[in-house]
């Protein structure tokens, strides 16, 4: 083998490494409600962000409107004393295209939180998967898109088979409404961006 | 350092993150059903397949019945219906595994490797008619062989730590009942779930003292005080 | 193209953050399983400490062994009591090495579930909890090898599995041990709702801030 190939290698490795740590650092700081911080994960060609039932949020603008305004509500104070944020990322499977310039990952989350709801602030449960994409630019990986599918959002109190949705939440200012807002108990399956690692099949 | 030495580092570190992809992918395919897939990730010389009380099942014969027959016991000849059947199945029906903290250890020759995970699962599914929501927690002690350049699965252990209601938890109701499936090729073998204080040994040493795990059954009997 | 030396350190950097994150999850397995001895094994000889929830500051190797032996062990030797269970998952870890690659951060989460007395660490009626924190560690690397320099687990909720974090955010006994003192008292605690946040070892990928 030469140099160049194995250079090749070692940057593949640290693409990786360095894609896994943003996601990462993009759950801790929204769970510790740094909006700024985390919209100035993503590129400045972001493509889109879309979580929950919230409604697709298109280009840099978008994601803006979304972290900041939406949820941060155009501050870094603290929200309501009782809300409580917790976005456990998990089990990230990350896959760098061939030219090194773009990737895509998938996430599962765990999320024991406090979240308002018409009823005062409640203790829930939530679980879902990303399918995120990735672009690399000037040396560094930034966000391109990011796409949370909820599988249930339960209350700690009953559990996701008698109650697998709190509700429903489009955000009024998205730009297109949720484009596959399936939650458990429809049996939707967020599509794989990996090939099978075996047969290579979808 | 030499270009080879570097070489061999280098592709001990890319076999380390594909087992981990492997094993995050075998979950992500479990959740969805997709069964198929998962039988894939294994080769054609696996040594055997066990999870929870469902009994051990051995060789590549034994992983494709132990996923795909199940429960109900019927015949190979209509594995193509049941896995039709399972991939379709409503959404009632449920399960995250998520797989947690996998450390990975590639055998001095490169070619064999052992991991072990945490599996953290919320699930609904019937059981004894009804419909119930768990909880369930367990370790996993895998191996796994390059063959061809590709790491596939060799062996897959999932130890039951507990499997309780979402209503009662483990300390109430540590274990539901038991799934045995049918035609295992032996008994399962370690099957102690808490508050057995059975201890599921490492397959990594110590990272500084370098000691190996001696296995040590610690047996509590559940009507000590 | 890089040079075989540049290629090299870049190699070493992934070596090092892999075996700090194995390390992490090793040390997670570990304290599953209270394998005390093999704990202490993990910290460095090197002035280590180890702080969790509020129980103070533990300092030194000897402080490290009378946390986690003495404290968290009981008498040596003891076995843990029958329906003990003490799970608790290393996640989401963030490893940022230091220039010159001999120490290093990392920010992890730990979550778990417990059956465990809750009116103090060895003795009374077990009850079954859940338990989330954070961690901000440090690494070291010391005779080749890395070791955990600091441990610093800081709670963010215990709550009884009946209840929930925001019915019981934290149940059962608070502060220090009485006889198997700490070095110093704690020097963070406030689990929800404060509202705390751990301030983060990491930079910003992007800013550098």
């Amino acid at each position: 083998m030469d140099l160049d190939s194995l250079e090749r290698q070692v940057t593949l490795l640290e693409d990786i490494q360095e894609i896994e740590n943003l996601q990462r650092i993009y759950g801790y700081y929204f769970d510790s409600h740094q909006y700024d911080k985390v919209v100035d994960l993503f590129s400045e060609n972001a493509v889109s962000a879309e979580i929950e039932s919230h409604g697709v949020f298109n280009g840099k603008e978008g994601i803006r409107r979304f972290y900041w305004d939406d949820i941060g509500k155009k501050s870094q104070t603290m929200p309501p004393w009782m809300i409580r944020l917790l976005i456990i990322q998990i089990g990230g499977v990350v896959s760098v295209a061939p030219d090194g310039k773009t990737a895509k990952a998938r996430w599962q989350t765990w999320l024991p939180e406090v979240m308002p709801s018409a009823a005062g602030p409640r203790q829930v449960w939530l679980h879902g998967y990303y399918e995120n994409e990735y672009v690399k630019e000037n040396g560094r990986w930034f966000f391109k898109k990011i796409y949370w599918n909820c599988t249930f959002y339960t209350t700690y109190e009953t559990g996701w088979m008698r109650f697998p949705m709190l509700g429903y939440f489009p955000f009024p200012d998205s730009d297109a409404p949720p484009t596959a807002f399936h939650p458990y108990p429809s049996g939707y399956k967020v599509p794989y961006h990996f090939p099978h690692p075996v047969t290579g099949e979808p | 350092m030499t270009l080879e030495l570097l070489e061999a580092e280098v592709t001990r570190l890319e076999d380390m993150q594909e087992i981990e992809d492997l094993e995050k992918k075998y979950g992500y395919y479990f959740d969805t059903r997709r069964v198929k897939d998962v039988l894939d990730l294994f080769s054609e010389n696996t040594e055997s397949v066990e999870i929870e009380s469902h009994g051990q099942y051995l060789g590549k014969d034994g992983v494709r019945r132990m996923y795909m027959v199940g429960v109900g016991g019927e015949a190979e000849t209509a594995l193509k219906d049941i896995v039709a059947r399972r991939e379709k199945s409503s959404g009632a029906g449920f399960n995250v595994i998520t797989q947690l903290q996998g450390v990975v250890t590639i055998g001095s020759n490169g070619k064999t490797a052992k991991g072990r995970w945490q599996a953290w699962l919320a699930e609904s599914f019937p059981f004894a008619g009804t419909f119930g929501q768990y909880w369930l927690h367990g370790y996993y002690e895998n191996e796994f062989a390059k063959e061809n350049g590709t790491w596939l699965f060799t062996k897959l252990f999932w130890n039951t730590t507990f499997f309780t209601r979402y209503e009662t938890g483990w300390l109430v109701q540590p274990i539901v009942g038991f799934l045995p499936m049918p035609n295992p090729d032996n008994p399962p073998t370690a099957f102690h779930p808490y508050p057995s204080g059975y201890h599921f040994p490492y397959s990594f040493p110590h990272p500084v003292t370098g000691e190996v795990e001696v296995p040590v059954f610690r047996y509590v009997h559940p009507m000590a005080t | 193209m890089a040079t075989l030396e540049e290629l090299q350190a870049r190699i070493q950097r992934l070596d090092d953050i892999k075996q700090i994150e194995q390390l992490q999850k090793i040390y997670g397995y570990y304290m599953d399983y209270g394998e005390w001895q093999k704990l202490v094994d993990l910290f460095a000889d090197n002035d280590p400490s180890v702080e969790e929830a509020d129980r103070g500051v533990y300092k030194g190797k000897e402080g490290v062994r009378r946390y986690y032996i003495d404290l968290l062990g009981g008498v040596p030797g003891k076995v843990p009591r029958p329906g003990w269970l003490s799970i608790m998952f290393q996640l989401q870890g963030v490893i940022s090495l230091d220039v010159g690659a001999t120490t290093a951060k990392g920010r992890w989460y730990g979550m778990g579930m417990e059956a465990k007395p809750t009116t103090s660490l060895h003795e009374g009626e077990l009850r079954q909890t859940w338990i989330s924190g954070v961690y901000e560690n440090e690494y070291v690397k010391e005779d080749s090898k890395w070791k955990i320099k600091k441990l610093h687990f800081n709670l963010t909720f215990r709550t009884p599995f009946e209840d929930g974090w925001l019915k019981v955010p934290v149940v059962g006994q608070t502060g220090p041990d009485s006889k198997i003192l700490p070095d110093e008292p704690p020097t963070a605690y406030s689990p929800y709702p404060s509202g705390f946040h751990l301030p983060v070892s990491f930079k910003h990928p992007i800013t550098g801030k």
